[in-house]
């Protein structure tokens, strides 16, 4: 067999430079996971520089939640409520139509930053000063399905891969066991797999999908980690034998890098099927970490499960793990009542997820982003709903290096519109980067003759949000 | 003929330093990094182009880089640091900091000194200039894949014995002129699995492994080929390479993933052509055109307008666009797709700018964005409660538009007909109640709710109530019963006036610039262009053109569908970017033997039959995956000089089609739509539940291709990505199709089908020949000793412990434990 190997060239002079710059982790998976394709290299060390970040927890509120009721306190529009903005009060020459639905949720100045949060959060509030509110997000697309893109793979016209198979591909995975990006629970519609797909990009970098949006997380799998035909030991002389067909196909040529890859997925697709279940499972956490997360109550049981699933697979070193509600916040009718029974679903499994990152000592080199597509309107829709407004609407970021108790951007005094540091979906994503380490316009893959970036040609980073390196 | 001699002159160069650098291909880097870097940044002062030699030093130009400038060479190959260019762009020494107007970035730095090192491969002669302007229509004629083609006649070879064809000759004075001989051929039984399996994605059958045992290959082989190239499965396989690069779907995926419930009939359209034999140019200028072409019975007028769905069936953003743009989307969707698939360019760049690398400005992407934004593929339907834009259909047959506009009409009016028949409701439980004041209340808010006998305060209540109850009946019936859905299919169709289109700045679809003629690609046009009628879109002329074989348009189309047929059969191309025969893409190893195809393609009337035939005749397509001595690995690791078999990963396709076989499973009967019972949402989201099938027996290429839902396994293997046209899929190697194999349920099940088959078959077998058996029947090659008594060991240590275990049938549950296996092999996914 060494005989063999001595022939052997590597696929290309930049993927073995590339592997051997970085350690060996990353070796071990490029020999593992997937053989390198030709291309499958860049020209420079990644990341540019020193990440503050090392990974991301995204928390999906998919449909779209209201900024004015959550994180964007707007007192004239109870003083409006009912009525169109007056040209008086709007400033900006003319007042944009329809009648203004005023917000009957009290914010609150919360932790020692002050940042204004609503009621609708009171476990959440309690890491005010963890956490960067950015209320001057925008957008492109007013239908789901175009935001739903535009947010995971920054177009909607083309398809592109999403931000954690860029994020996958530019740092490459830190455990051998498991992938780069997973996504829990995520949305089957608006875009579905393409929302966590790698596109052009080789397709390690997917996201491994657990469940979907639709499916309660604990009755979720992922798909053929394991059938109850074949009991393991079983299987375990089943692989034995076709490892040995493929030894012995293997010998009877040139060192052949088709078998190899193969023999050695088999044997990486064993050992996820012992190494998964027990990090999809809850039986290693404490009824206390359980309770936290409100495991095992409602209404917060299903999101407290993805949240809790989120940090284990973030400790094991997954670059980006994604957790997604399903498409419960598009509120075009009873937009409070809603908001009521949502926030409350979410509520204390975020609150537990940052604080259980801080206690393990991971919230520093974690980012945790919480978002949705677009925002709501400012005005009513259909009696007491609010309609999509990809014009302007409020995220939050924390951990991951990123200032905490900072109120970032401004909209208007209805919050209809960024008035301060309007800060794009390119944007958000720029950032997101830098905070890995990663300059967005240098991270780039070559296709179809030129080079692509998950930016386009837009897009700058914030780097104020961040404590200085 | 010149510019042949240069690619060969450099693939010499490229091969004489292979050894080193593996398969980075040295003037690919240079081209793409080193070339762009030297004109942006050097060429202004140290170029013949500038006519400045700063320093005594030209950087256009090898041999003036070699002798350097007034400081001495700039150069010395393999070593970066003693290369004053290195230093100077370093700017490490404060008296040598070039270039004066600023340091180069980290990235452009490396990117030089890995050049350098590598030897700073470049062409030879001046190399500034022919990219001053790259979108030059003109000037870009002198790229090889925008010249005409020649007729190569083949070379002369040293070893006469050897080529059995052309092709071979070709290969061999290649291979011959680095001293290297090509691999022995593989063994028939080898050979018959690969070409069956390039031919129709099945493994041999049992009947063609006789007749090659019987006979001699060289006897056998002719007459096998020309049936499998016959028949149906072949089709279906060819077929589904085209669908490939026609980002074929049954939904239209991106925002909003509407079914595409007609779309299979295109599907079905390309596996007929390929069964027929349409000649290549047909095969396009009827999916390009197809509703523009003249027809003598309505069977041709309908197969025509199905092939042109081709232009459809791209995805498309869907909701909250603007009307603007999405025409312009979709246009550009229908230009990139059908100039990367017939003439192997990149387009789409010049959208926004003028193409960087390729002669195509912004003008002659308007010119032909005219011609498809002059054509319609949307019309305004009404769906899910709503009137929306989506993909225009038209009904087929004698009466098909009648139907179509029948059923439209149905669909536009059910809104209405649901509220009549609520208001007679309501007026029939009045009638029943005989609350006389409340009728004649009703009966003077709305009459129109009653039927005229009901009306009728003359007629006694229990008649009026029944003649009510008849027109609730009526109302129901017509509401509970839309028409049938007509037969009818995407079809596009010229607008009324076509229009010319405006620039769009930076690709603003807001922003317009000057007005273009609709026109054709003047890199590719010798004479003027000729004008397009003011009454059509002129896409029939746009067709005609692309398949003209006198022009540059035909000769490129002939050389980019010869590559990709190659590219199929050989798992690589001439041309090893099979969809970028532009200056970033890869330069032809073998240019000669790739316009000897091309011109062999169009000198047998553009039959893609005839040019596989050839092909897989060849010795070169017999060669064996192994060679004798490993000199061939060692100098030509990638393979580029084709000295040796390719050994590749059987398709999804021919996976699971294969897996059904073996078990007896798989139905090879056509099938018409599999996606008839989906609802207008192709995927299951919010209340539609409906989720595609995949649990049909018939081949691949017939199952549902939802985008963004693809059956699992085409997921998982690497299955072309239908949101964009594919020439080659990717192969990787992942986890998830190593976990398909060992746990997927149609795995499993056809594995314990195979086992019942075998022991019915062979009831009275040793273990020993059952295993043999298994191995044939799935691999559809012999097992070497020792992987039979492995197996055998497997089959006979596993049934005792599942007997012992209790189990009546322990041999056949064993024996399908093994199939499994067989099937998670290499030698089974691997075609050798």
């Amino acid at each position: 067999m060494q005989a063999c190997h001595q022939f052997r060239q590597p696929t290309s002079r930049r993927s073995l430079l590339r592997t051997s710059a970085c350690g060996f982790a990353h070796v071990s998976l490029a020999a593992l996971a997937a053989q390198a394709a030709p291309s499958d290299a860049i020209s420079s060390a990644l990341p540019h520089r020193p990440g503050l970040a090392k990974r991301v927890i995204f928390l999906f509120m998919w449909g779209g939640p209201s900024h004015v009721d959550l994180f964007d306190f707007k007192p004239l529009l109870q003083q409006f409520d009912g009525r169109e903005v007056s040209a008086e009060a709007w400033k900006h020459g003319s007042p944009p139509g329809g009648k203004i639905l005023g917000s009957p949720f009290k914010f609150r100045r919360c932790g020692d930053s002050g940042v204004e949060i609503s009621e609708l959060f009171p476990q959440l509030s309690r890491h005010a000063d963890r956490m960067c509110v950015i209320r001057s997000m925008h957008t492109d697309g007013s239908a789901h399905g175009e935001a739903l893109l535009n947010l995971h793979t920054g177009s909607s016209t083309f398809l592109r891969p999403s931000v954690g198979a860029w994020i996958s591909y530019g740092l490459g995975a830190e455990s051998a066991n498991l992938p780069g990006f997973v996504t829990i629970s995520p949305p089957r519609g608006h875009g579905g797999v393409q929302n966590y797909g790698s596109a052009f990009l080789p397709a390690k970098h997917q996201a491994t999908a657990i469940g979907a949006a639709e499916i309660p997380v604990a009755k979720a799998r992922i798909s053929n980690l394991g059938n109850d035909r074949v009991p393991r030991t079983l299987q375990r002389r089943q692989l034995d034998l076709l490892q040995s067909l493929n030894h012995s196909h293997l010998q009877s040529t040139a060192a052949d890098p088709g078998i190899e890859g193969l023999i050695s997925s088999y044997e990486l697709a064993f050992r996820m099927q012992t190494s998964l279940p027990g990090l999809l499972g809850l039986e290693d956490e404490t009824p206390a970490t359980l309770a936290m997360y409100g495991i095992g109550d409602e209404p917060t049981d299903n999101f407290g499960r993805q949240c809790l699933l989120a940090r284990k697979l973030s400790e094991q070193g997954v670059r980006y793990v994604q957790a997604s509600t399903d498409y419960t916040w598009d509120h075009h009718t009873q937009n409070n009542a809603g908001l009521r029974r949502e926030c409350a679903r979410v509520d204390r499994p975020i609150a537990a997820l940052l604080q259980d990152l801080e206690q393990r000592g991971l919230l520093d080199e974690t980012l945790v982003i919480w978002g949705s597509e677009f925002g709501r309107t400012p005005t009513v829709e259909n009696g007491d709903g609010r309609n999509h407004h990809p014009a302007a609407f409020s995220i939050w970021m924390a951990g991951g290096g990123i200032r905490g108790g900072l109120t970032w951007g401004a909209t208007d005094d209805f919050g209809f519109h960024p008035v301060e540091q309007p800060m794009h979906m390119h944007d958000l994503h720029a950032t997101i980067l830098y905070a890995l380490g990663l300059d967005h316009t240098r991270l780039t893959w070559r296709y179809a003759g030129r080079d692509f970036r998950l930016t386009d040609v837009h897009g700058n980073p914030a780097v104020d949000l961040f404590r200085s390196a | 003929m010149n510019k042949f001699l240069l690619c060969l002159t450099l693939l010499a160069q490229f091969m004489a330093c292979s050894s080193l650098l593996a398969a980075d291909e040295p003037l690919d880097h240079f081209e793409r990094s080193i070339r762009p870097l030297l004109a942006r940044r050097c060429w202004s002062c140290h170029s013949q182009q500038s006519g400045k030699s700063e320093g005594g030093l030209l950087l256009d130009d090898q041999q003036a880089w070699l002798a350097g400038g007034d400081s001495g060479p700039a150069i010395v190959p393999g070593n970066a640091s003693n290369s004053l260019l290195l230093q100077a762009v370093r700017y490490s020494s404060p008296d040598l900091q070039m270039p004066p107007s600023g340091s180069l970035s980290p990235d452009e730095i490396a990117a030089l000194e890995q050049w350098v090192t590598a030897a700073a491969p470049a062409p030879s002669g001046r190399l500034s200039g022919p990219l001053s302007d790259p979108a030059d229509p003109v000037a870009g004629r002198s790229h090889w894949a925008w010249q005409t083609l020649g007729s190569p006649q083949p070379p002369v070879v040293m070893n006469t014995q050897w080529p059995q064809s052309p092709i071979d000759r070709f290969i061999l004075a290649e291979l011959e002129a680095r001293g290297l001989q090509p691999a022995p051929d593989a063994e028939p039984t080898t050979i018959l699995r690969r070409i069956s399996f390039q031919l129709t994605g099945l493994p041999p059958s049992p009947e063609h492994l006789q007749r090659l045992q019987t006979g001699t290959l060289e006897s056998a082989l002719p007459s096998i080929v020309d049936e499998l190239l016959a028949s149906r499965q072949a089709a279906e396989h060819w077929a589904r390479h085209w669908l490939d690069l026609a980002r074929y779907a049954d939904s239209n995926g991106l925002d909003e993933n509407f079914l595409f419930r007609e779309a299979w009939r295109y599907r079905n359209w390309v596996i007929d052509a390929f069964h027929q034999g349409l000649p290549f140019d047909q095969f396009l200028l009827q999916q390009l055109a197809g509703d523009l072409l003249p027809w003598q019975t309505l069977e041709q007028r309908d197969q025509q307008r199905i092939a042109a769905g081709f232009l459809s069936v791209g995805p498309k953003v869907l909701l909250g666009v603007d009307p603007e743009r999405q025409r312009m989307d979709i246009a550009d969707e229908q230009l990139d797709t059908v100039c990367r698939v017939v003439l192997g360019q990149t387009l789409g760049c010049a959208r926004c700018h003028d193409h960087k690398f390729d002669p195509f400005p912004t003008a002659d992407y308007y010119a032909m964005a005219g011609i498809f934004t002059s054509t319609q593929v949307m019309q305004q339907r009404y769906m899910l409660g709503e009137q929306r834009v989506m993909e225009r259909l038209a009904g087929l047959g004698a009466d098909g538009q009648t139907l179509n506009d029948a059923y439209e009409q149905y669909w536009r009016d059910r809104p209405g007909l649901q509220q009549r028949l609520q208001r007679a409701e309501a007026s029939l439980q009045l009638l029943q109640a005989g609350d006389s004041a409340a009728i004649s209340q009703k009966l003077a808010d709305d009459a129109d709710s009653f039927t005229a006998s009901a009306r009728d305060a003359a007629i006694p209540l229990p008649d009026r109530v029944m003649a009510q109850q008849q027109h609730v009946a009526e109302l129901k019936k017509s509401f509970d019963n839309p028409p049938a859905i007509p037969p009818r299919a995407m079809v596009p169709v010229d607008h009324d006036a076509p229009v010319s289109e405006h620039i769009r700045l930076a690709g603003r679809h807001s922003d317009r610039g000057a007005q273009v003629p609709r026109g054709f690609a003047r890199v590719l046009l010798d004479a003027d262009q000729p004008p397009l009628p003011a009454d059509s879109s002129g896409r029939l002329q746009f067709s005609q053109w692309l398949t003209n074989p006198q022009t540059r348009a035909g000769m490129l189309a002939a050389r980019v569908q010869a590559n990709r047929i190659w590219h199929h059969l050989l798992g690589t191309g001439l041309v090893a970017s099979v969809d970028n025969f532009g200056r970033t893409g890869e330069l032809p190893s073998h240019p000669q033997l790739l316009d000897y195809l091309a011109r062999r393609l169009l000198d047998n009337g553009w039959s893609q039959r005839d040019l596989i035939r050839e092909i897989v005749l060849s010795r070169t397509f017999r060669l064996s995956c192994n060679t004798a001595d490993g000199r061939l690995e060692l100098q030509d690791p990638a393979n580029r000089l084709l000295g040796r078999g390719r050994r590749r990963r059987l398709t999804a396709e021919a996976l699971r089609d294969s897996v059904l076989l073996a078990a007896g499973q798989l139905n090879l009967q056509p099938m018409q739509s599999t996606v008839d019972y989906l609802g207008d949402q192709a995927t299951a989201v919010g209340s539609n539940p409906i989720r595609r099938k995949t649990d049909y027996t018939c081949r691949s290429i017939y199952l549902p291709v939802i985008r963004n839902d693809l059956p699992e396994i085409f997921e998982a293997f690497d299955f072309a990505n239908p949101h964009l046209s594919t020439g080659a899929r990717t192969g990787t190697s992942v986890p998830a199709q190593g976990l398909f194999f060992l746990n997927d349920a149609m795995v499993m099940d056809a594995a314990t089908a195979t086992s019942a088959s075998l022991l019915q078959q062979h009831p009275s077998a040793t273990n020993q020949s059952l295993v043999a058996h298994a191995f044939r029947r799935i691999t559809g090659a012999e097992a070497a000793a020792d992987d039979v008594l492995t197996m055998q060991q497997f089959l006979e240590l596993t049934t005792c412990e599942i007997t012992a275990a209790g189990a009546t049938d322990g041999k056949a549950k064993a024996l399908g434990l093994l199939c499994h296996a067989i099937f998670g092999s290499s030698r089974f996914q691997f075609l050798d």
